[in-house]
């Protein structure tokens, strides 16, 4: 847990750029790019601490899981930092936030959605046809909130190593 | 399908404009800083349109700024 600072101050204070040819000196990473990990950050502090209280409790079958309490609070926890987080952004550069995303970001985002929608579709089918025959409850519940998850993740993952490889 | 690879000169360009900066570059095409580094060093291809602007900042046709060239097998 103790990483989860020390990554949110590696997305507000990045001051070396490795987008940089060498021609310019060093500059701070576009906002769009900012933004991507901040939203890769609130998904691991709101969703790693979910998902690991609920398999814990769910190996013990007999502990009941206050299974709406803990979503929303995760959920709660990722609009805080997100909220937080584009507030502070914003404030920083807000040339940059009020800029409306140029050819190369709407390139990017195309081919992580893409990326993911594949990711969502595969957790879909283990979910909805393959879950149901030998669980039930909310461990399919839990499933498909992971699958969601995860394809979130890929996302944001995609897009941010597009924007560090400058595609 | 031909294998061809795209270069520019959008570099030399900057540098003979009165060593114009990436970002002003980019305001002026309606780009980010990022993107005109990606398109100069050639790890992202601009739309036609983006190209032509970038031509017209710099007064120059399209092909003084951008070429494409076959790629050798």
């Amino acid at each position: 847990m103790l990483t989860i600072p020390y990554f949110m101050l590696y997305i507000f204070n990045m001051k070396v750029d490795i987008t940089n040819t060498g021609a310019e000196p060093a500059r701070p990473m576009a906002y769009r790019e900012k933004i991507t990990w901040l939203s890769l950050g609130a998904i691991a502090v709101a969703f790693v601490p979910y998902f690991t209280i609920v398999a814990l409790r769910m190996q013990n079958e007999t502990a009941l899981v206050p299974q709406l309490e803990l979503y929303t609070i995760a959920v709660a926890i990722q609009l805080l930092v997100l909220g937080a987080g584009y507030w502070y952004l914003r404030r920083q550069s807000p040339g940059d936030a009020a800029m409306p995303p140029d050819e190369r970001d709407t390139a990017i985002v195309n081919r992580s959605t893409t990326t993911a929608y594949y990711v969502l579709m595969a957790g879909t089918i283990v979910v909805g046809c393959i879950m149901p025959f030998s669980n039930r409850g909310f461990a399919i519940v839990n499933a498909a909130f992971f699958a969601i998850i995860v394809a979130q993740v890929v996302r944001y993952s995609v897009a941010a190593a597009s924007y560090r490889r400058q595609a | 399908m031909i294998a061809g690879a795209i270069a520019n000169r959008v570099r030399l360009l900057r540098f003979t404009n009165g060593e114009m900066s990436q970002e002003d570059l980019g305001v002026r095409v309606g780009v980010t800083r990022q993107t005109i580094a990606a398109i100069e060093a050639g790890k992202y291809s601009p739309s036609l349109e983006t190209a032509f602007r970038i031509a017209h900042v710099f007064s120059v046709p399209l092909e003084d700024a951008f070429s494409w060239s076959l790629r050798p097998d």
